[in-house]
């Protein structure tokens, strides 16, 4: 024992302002009971006090004391007494919640020791009590705060995310783990990993800005999987956090769905692309209509012309028959064009399921008399089961064009062939459409066999227009049209024609 | 004023060969007119001819949208050989599309591009061009 604490004890006992001046200065009351009594309890004034009690007033301590401990206190305390005494270390702490004078809670740190008496038996209890009410308060607020963010965090529908300065993952919100279908398990576990392959490279890019420029927030969009297995985009917002070595420790992620944009702005894309397209069709056939016009209206001024200054009635009669010529010319183009304009016009025709073969087999029906005439043999390899879905008109309309081909630039030497098969590739029934004609020269015509009024042999009733329908209605019901062709050998003809419904 | 003793005209349309031919024969200019199909039986006529300088053509008018052999196909082969004797081309066509005219001109032997209708005035112009 110290000299102080010998002469503290001393003055304690004889000088009763010291024991005042620790419990005032430092307590918020004491306790003394009598355990062998029945229940004998006494408080302190200070501890009356405490309770916002006058202790000179005349009250009644029983009641106040019933007032300020619950029942369930007073049994806590008791089973707290019994406890120490049992397991001999004769003293315990406990936190009792009172109620004072005026209604308000106050919070009390009790230290209790059982107190013996000669015979070693338990027979008082003194307690100590330290009012935490403020400390009680402050904590309670900093749960119900903590409670209030960590609701904020699991409840928002955004992804909130730390990892360490490797990218392991520390925290996750419940929100992130809900729409990826993953549990705590992640904890720990490498969240580059979890982002689908290609976009990998471009989070770690983003990822070293971070360290290079801590702070402040770095964005980046990637794509992960999605519990179903449909890859979601997600926009981020990665900010590297600086510890107290001055070194990115941590990078705090905040991310939110951008599917729906990323997806809107791709087929906005696409949208583009088309009309781009379009706008270059449309540009190319207003330059051809231009030229067509022009063409047979150059002729139409010339020849007035001509006629005006005619010497003699032959050469006026020519011009005039030359005249006539033009305006047919003219007349016929103008049909023409306006055949091409409806193909262009319609092209989100219904579309409906018919068989090929039937089809096919009503055309060369159709064509009965000039095949006969052509001694053109048809070799149709089509299954009966094989449909497709189609603008019938435009079916027709294919059918007649290619094989009428078949038939215009047939082999003028050997005996002319023509084989129809049909086949599935990838999304598309495909018609193979196969003669051994005249061919074309691919070298020199490949970019032109699909063009408007191209024309490849010398033959004067063709129009240069076929092939140029055909191709706008393929595309116009989503498929394609291939050819491969040789000079003397014959031509393919491959029309895709889209299943994708 | 330079003269033209002979000049093909490459043209598919019958009535604006004639024309063309026409408008040629009115000028002083121009003596003899050769008219073509299209492009092949005008290279051909070209191969016959290359033996001797005087056979080959002063001038060529050239249509762009043929059967059998276009403008185009027709300029190439024409570009990928050497002639005796120069041989100008000058582009008829009733295109206006600024992509032919630019790919036209890029051809050396192209001397000028004209836009039908043919008349008078544009077979002057034509002369003027290559004087």
């Amino acid at each position: 024992m110290s000299y102080l604490e010998q002469e503290l004890r001393a003055l304690q006992a004889s000088d009763e302002t010291v024991f005042d001046f620790i419990q005032e200065s430092t307590l918020a009351g004491l306790w003394y009971w009598n355990l062998t009594g029945d229940q004998e309890k006494w408080a302190t004034a200070k501890f009356w006090r405490s309770l916002d009690y006058e202790p000179d007033a005349q009250f009644n301590q029983a009641a106040a004391w019933k007032a300020a401990i619950s029942p369930e206190e007073e049994t806590a305390t008791a089973e707290y007494i019994a406890t120490s005494i049992a397991d001999h270390t004769y003293s315990f702490d406990q936190v009792v919640q009172a109620t004072c004078h005026d209604g308000s809670t106050m919070w009390l740190h009790c230290w209790g020791l059982v107190l013996r008496n000669n015979l070693g038996q338990p027979h008082r209890l003194l307690g100590v009590l330290v009012d935490i009410t403020r400390q009680r308060n402050e904590e309670i607020s900093a749960q119900e705060v903590a409670g209030h963010y960590g609701a904020i965090l699991g409840n928002q529908s955004v992804y909130i995310i730390r990892t360490d300065a490797r990218g392991n993952y520390t925290y996750v919100n419940d929100f992130f783990y809900e729409r990826f279908g993953l549990d705590s398990k992640i904890i720990g576990t490498s969240s580059l990993m979890s982002i689908i392959e290609e976009d990998r490279a471009k989070c770690l890019v983003t990822v070293g800005l971070c360290f290079e420029e801590p702070n402040v927030p770095h964005q980046v969009i990637l794509r992960k999987p999605y519990h179903d297995n449909a890859v979601k985009s997600n926009h981020w917002e990665f900010k590297g956090i600086v510890g107290s070595n001055g070194e990115v420790v941590e990078i705090q992620c905040v991310g939110y769905d951008v599917t729906l944009l990323v997806d809107n702005l791709e087929r906005s894309k696409q949208l583009l692309a088309l009309t781009n397209q379009q706008n270059a069709r449309l540009q190319n056939f207003a330059y051809i209509i231009s030229h067509n016009i022009r063409s047979h209206s150059a002729n139409l001024t010339a020849l007035v012309k001509f006629l005006q200054n005619a010497t003699d009635e032959a050469q006026a009669t020519m011009f005039l028959e030359m005249l006539k010529t033009s305006t047919d010319k003219l007349a016929e183009t103008i049909i023409n064009l306006n055949e091409i304009v409806t193909v262009n016009n319609m092209g989100l025709q219904p579309k409906e399921m018919r068989g090929l073969r039937q089809e096919v087999s009503r055309t060369l029906e159709a064509m009965n008399v000039l095949i006969h005439e052509s001694q053109l043999t048809v070799t149709l390899n089509i299954p009966e089961e094989v449909t497709v879905q189609v603008v019938p008109a435009y079916l027709d309309s294919i059918l007649l064009n290619l094989l009428s081909n078949a038939i215009k630039y047939r082999s003028a030497s050997a005996s002319p062939q023509l084989t129809l098969d049909s086949y599935r590739e990838g999304d598309y029934t495909v018609l193979s459409v196969a003669d051994n004609g005249r061919g074309i020269d691919m070298a020199r015509n490949h970019n032109k066999i699909f063009g408007m009024y191209k024309t490849f042999h010398d033959n004067e009733d063709a129009r240069g227009l076929g092939l140029f329908i055909v191709k706008n209605q393929i595309e116009a019901m989503n498929g394609k049209i291939e050819v491969a062709s040789e000079v003397g050998v014959g031509t393919t003809f491959k029309v895709y024609f889209s299943e994708i419904v | 004023m330079k003269l033209f003793e002979l000049v093909y005209v490459i043209e598919d349309d019958f009535i604006t060969s004639k024309i063309t031919e026409l408008y040629l024969q009115q000028h002083g200019a121009f003596k003899r007119v050769q008219k073509y199909k299209n492009g092949q039986p005008a290279l051909d006529a070209l191969h016959r001819a290359s033996d001797q300088p005087a056979k080959l053509p002063d001038l060529i008018l050239l249509d762009l949208n043929m059967p059998v052999m276009d403008g185009w196909e027709f300029l190439d082969a024409l570009s990928a050989e050497h002639w005796p004797k120069p041989v100008p081309v000058c582009v008829l066509t009733s295109s206006i599309n600024p992509d032919d005219i630019k790919r036209a001109t890029s051809y050396t032997a192209v001397q000028g591009y004209f836009i039908k209708p043919m008349d008078a005035h544009l077979v002057d112009e034509m002369v003027q061009l290559l004087e």
